[in-house]
């Protein structure tokens, strides 16, 4: 199953993918309203106040979760090197 | 290109080692030397160094494959679930699939190196992503209470975790204590979070 390089959700749907794009690498979650990828920042921004929200984290303790969750997936490698 | 028999044999012995690992942290917890693992494994203790340098090596592979692979099964039963009951119960049975190894890994998180915490977080972001999106919409509808979302999600680990984290006061044999408390713990969560007209 293709995992989402921004995110690493899992995407089996096509409504899973960005623009409902089987092709796209990444998932709805990690695309902006027209379709493109977020930028490393919006998505840091994003997973932040996700896991504040959802699992009420010090924000920041959640958001140095959301770096080392990105610092694991592809789409953000060049920001860790 | 060709694998050759030796690199086979490299990555079965690395695959025993992970999979011994996985079991004897379950039954026995996080500070097991590595010559047991070893002697579990039936490989020289050499051999574990030559695939993990460290202890910590060891174990961030291990917590790596087992949040992957709790994660995404966590992702493929919960995707479909349109009702937070339903979700609850497919909670439960992935935990239920993982529990001794889990049990564990709540019980010892914060003794373990960071990449394992980040492990835990990663499990936990999966599972709140699930959660957040069916009983948001159950606020929504009217069916849930309106709470944060973060206190249902704690509150709903919390029970969980309790039970799992105390297990041997909840069962005197080796049974789940998903299996025998699950229906219950579900029970009385909904009930809790319900709106009264809606409880069932």
């Amino acid at each position: 199953m293709k995992k989402c390089i921004a995110c690493g959700m899992p995407m089996e749907d096509i409504s899973d993918f960005a623009a409902n794009d089987p092709g796209k690498d990444y998932c709805v979650h990690c695309s902006r309203p027209d379709g493109e990828m977020q930028s490393f920042e919006e998505k840091k921004e994003n997973l932040t106040r996700f896991i504040v929200r959802t699992q009420g984290f010090d924000e920041n303790a959640a958001r140095k979760i959301a770096e080392d969750m990105m610092r694991k997936l592809p789409a953000w490698k060049e920001y860790f090197d | 290109m060709k694998i050759s028999s030796r690199q086979i044999q490299k990555q079965n012995t690395r695959k025993k080692i992970i999979d011994t690992a996985y079991r004897v942290f379950s039954e026995k917890g996080f500070s097991v030397p590595s010559s047991v693992i070893a002697a579990e494994a039936g490989v020289s203790h050499g051999s574990i160094f030559a695939h993990f340098p460290t202890m910590n090596d060891l174990l961030n592979s291990l917590l790596s494959d087992f949040g992957d692979k709790i994660g995404t099964s966590l992702h493929v039963l919960a995707k479909k679930c349109d009702s937070v009951e339903n979700l609850l119960k497919e909670h439960l049975k992935v935990l239920e699939e993982y529990e001794a190894f889990y049990s564990r890994f709540i019980s010892e998180r914060d003794r373990l190196p960071d990449e394992a915490k980040n492990a835990f977080a990663m499990i936990q972001s999966t599972a709140a992503f699930h959660f957040s999106s069916v009983i948001e919409h159950e606020i929504e509808k009217g069916t849930v209470k309106k709470l944060p979302t973060h206190i249902l999600f704690n509150t709903w680990l919390g029970l969980v975790h309790y039970y799992l984290m105390n297990k041997d006061f909840f069962s005197d044999s080796n049974e789940s204590v998903i299996k025998r408390y699950g229906p219950e713990l579900i029970s009385a969560y909904l009930k809790l979070i319900k709106n009264e007209s809606e409880v069932y």
